[in-house]
């Protein structure tokens, strides 16, 4: 990768301190909390949208912030983006206070939001990285060689002069990614980077966010899926309703998930329902009309709900995992909220 | 290409298939129509000058008040706006550039008053002072910008700011002399007019059009330029403020 420091072209006022090399961490948040003002009618309230967040991602790791909508993942990311204050705590990037010190952070970071939104559809992917390379300072011969250097490198130079809004959703994600990197940034923030994305285009994805790591940036990434999580993350930290639950590496919470089990059967008594919720490893049991809903933290307890269920005579079985919420309650119910 | 310029170039690229611009386009000629209308209606062929400047000035103004608002608007709904301020390029840059763009646009304006004065009503307006005239048009056109983007700040901040747009047009019109001179007007509203870069700017395309000299050229151009840059220097400042604002209180995307 060709940095900006090579072109030598990306100006820096005097007054704007550098990122700190020396910080051992990319990201330090630090008891973070957000609220937003809202009217209902008259009254006026107000929403908590992150609460006493603390995190750490080290240099060059690939950190996945998982989490349904509405958890708090962009509000966070707008927060280390500068384009949100925290109303408490405090977060630095690279050692720069995201506060105080957000005209140099802006300098090191690079944001990449998923979708739709976030380019101009109406011109050329070439001519959307010349304004962006122009937002980072580049000029001239240095400006038009990085967009080169990115459309080749996101696999867009053959459709460099198409317009943005003929371009599919995947085609999109890469030139965000290229606008995400045309600050040549150590640190990058991916707000649901696949959202939308087809698999082929995921994949991809996947494939650059380990590019990434190898040239040892650090990324951020915000992402409600699982398994792109455990695809391309170092560690995770789950949140949800404005609180981390959990940071852990990857392979624990992946074990996790895919010991957890849901089995769902009809024609199930209540006398039965109460058996499967006696057997061991069998965390929660829901029992309505007919139907059971049994959640198993183990597949040697999935097998043992099977066994009793065809014992009884009940064949309308089925077994599916956990989505994240349901994983969510689960390591509430065992570690607390506190745990991060 | 520096930030300024790209930011120009964007605009130039997107402003000409904008529902705005074409409306400008479309009712410069109907309002030049009206005002050459009156003016022959009473023999009063030596306004002709102000049929063809004051269409030129409203469409022109018209446009870029509308650019002030709608880049803000815009940027948001496409999701570009928060993109935008999370990079270190200076927004009231990218502002002023986007609006002088379309500032620049609104030129051509005049080219269509010109042409109806000429085809429909047989007054082919003669231009004794080109070199004036253009440098006053550029003039305008950057003082346009730097007024307009003050309005920015405002949509940042306020997202139904269109009412104030809305109601800047025609008293702005009035009080800067473009429809009629200012010393048609009463005194207080003449003195209020000489403080907006509007009336020095009709002014000078007036004389340019129309005198045998235009007397101060350069000392009127420059406080058409120092007006414009002095509402740059507010709108700047005023953006700087009000995007410190909208990060504390979250407000920055929305709609």
């Amino acid at each position: 990768m060709v940095s900006t420091e090579e072109y030598g072209t990306a100006r820096r006022g005097a007054s704007e301190r550098p990122a700190d090399p020396a910080a051992a961490d990319a990201i330090v948040v630090e008891d973070v909390g957000r609220t937003f003002a809202v009217r209902r009618g008259r009254a006026a309230g107000e929403v908590t949208a992150l609460s006493g967040v603390s995190l750490r991602v080290a240099r060059g790791e690939v950190h996945g912030l998982l989490g349904p909508n509405g958890a708090g993942k962009t509000t966070l990311c707008r927060i280390l983006t500068t384009t949100l204050e925290p109303t408490t705590g405090s977060a630095r990037v690279l050692g720069l206070d995201v506060t105080r010190q957000s005209r140099a952070v802006r300098r090191s970071i690079g944001l990449v939001f998923g979708g739709d939104r976030g380019l101009y559809g109406r011109l050329s992917a070439r001519e959307n990285l010349w304004f962006w390379c122009a937002m980072y300072g580049l000029r001239r011969s240095a400006l038009r060689a990085r967009t080169e250097l990115l459309l080749d490198r996101v696999g867009l130079l053959d459709r460099a002069d198409a317009r943005v809004d003929t371009f599919s959703r995947g085609m999109k994600q890469r030139l965000h990614l290229a606008r995400g990197l045309v600050g040549d940034p150590r640190v990058l923030i991916l707000d649901e980077p696949t959202m939308g994305m087809d698999p082929v285009a995921a994949l991809d994805f996947r494939a650059l966010v380990a590019e990434l790591r190898a040239e040892g940036r650090t990324v951020l990434l915000t992402t409600h899926d699982m398994a792109e999580a455990a695809a391309v993350c170092d560690r995770v930290s789950l949140i949800d309703r404005g609180r981390l639950l959990m940071t852990e590496d990857t392979d624990a919470v992946g074990r996790l998930l895919s010991g957890y089990e849901r089995v769902v059967a009809h024609g199930v008594s209540a006398g039965l329902a109460r058996r499967v919720g006696a057997l061991t490893g069998v965390v929660a049991v829901r029992h309505e009309a007919d139907r059971l809903e049994a959640e198993t933290e183990r597949p040697s307890a999935t097998a043992r709900v099977l066994g009793v269920l065809a014992a009884a005579g009940v064949h309308q079985v089925s077994t599916a995992r956990p989505d994240l919420a349901e994983v969510y309650l689960h390591l509430v119910g065992r570690r607390g909220m506190g745990v991060t | 290409m520096s930030l300024f310029l790209a930011a120009l170039r964007l605009q130039l690229r997107l402003a000409p298939r904008s529902p705005g611009t074409l409306q400008v386009w479309a009712t410069a000629p109907l309002f030049t129509a009206v005002f050459l209308s009156i003016a022959e209606h009473a023999h009063r062929t030596d306004l002709a000058s102000f049929s063809v400047v004051a269409p030129t000035l409203m469409g022109q103004w018209a446009l870029t008040l509308g650019i002030a608002g709608e880049i803000i608007a815009e940027e948001r709904n496409q999701g570009t706006l928060e993109a935008v301020i999370a990079t270190p390029g200076r927004f009231s840059v990218v502002v002023v550039a986007r609006i002088l763009a379309v500032s620049l646009l609104g030129v051509t304006t005049m080219a269509e008053a010109w042409l109806v004065a000429g085809l429909g009503f047989g007054r082919w307006i003669d231009v004794p002072h080109p070199v004036v005239l253009a440098a006053a048009l550029l003039a305008n056109a950057a003082a346009m910008a730097g007024t307009a983007s003050i309005l920015s700040s405002l949509f940042v901040l306020m997202p139904s700011a269109r009412i104030v747009q809305n109601t800047l047009t025609y008293p702005l019109y009035l009080l800067s002399g473009v429809l009629v001179p200012l010393s048609a007007l009463p005194a207080w509203a003449g003195a209020v007019g000489r403080a907006v870069f509007l009336s020095w700017s009709a002014d000078l395309l007036r004389a340019a059009l129309d005198g045998p000299a235009v007397p101060r050229p350069v000392t009127r151009i420059a406080v058409v330029a120092l007006l414009g840059l002095s509402g740059y220097l507010i709108g700047a400042l005023l953006l700087s403020r009000v995007l410190r604002r909208v990060r504390r209180l979250g407000t920055l995307t929305h709609t």
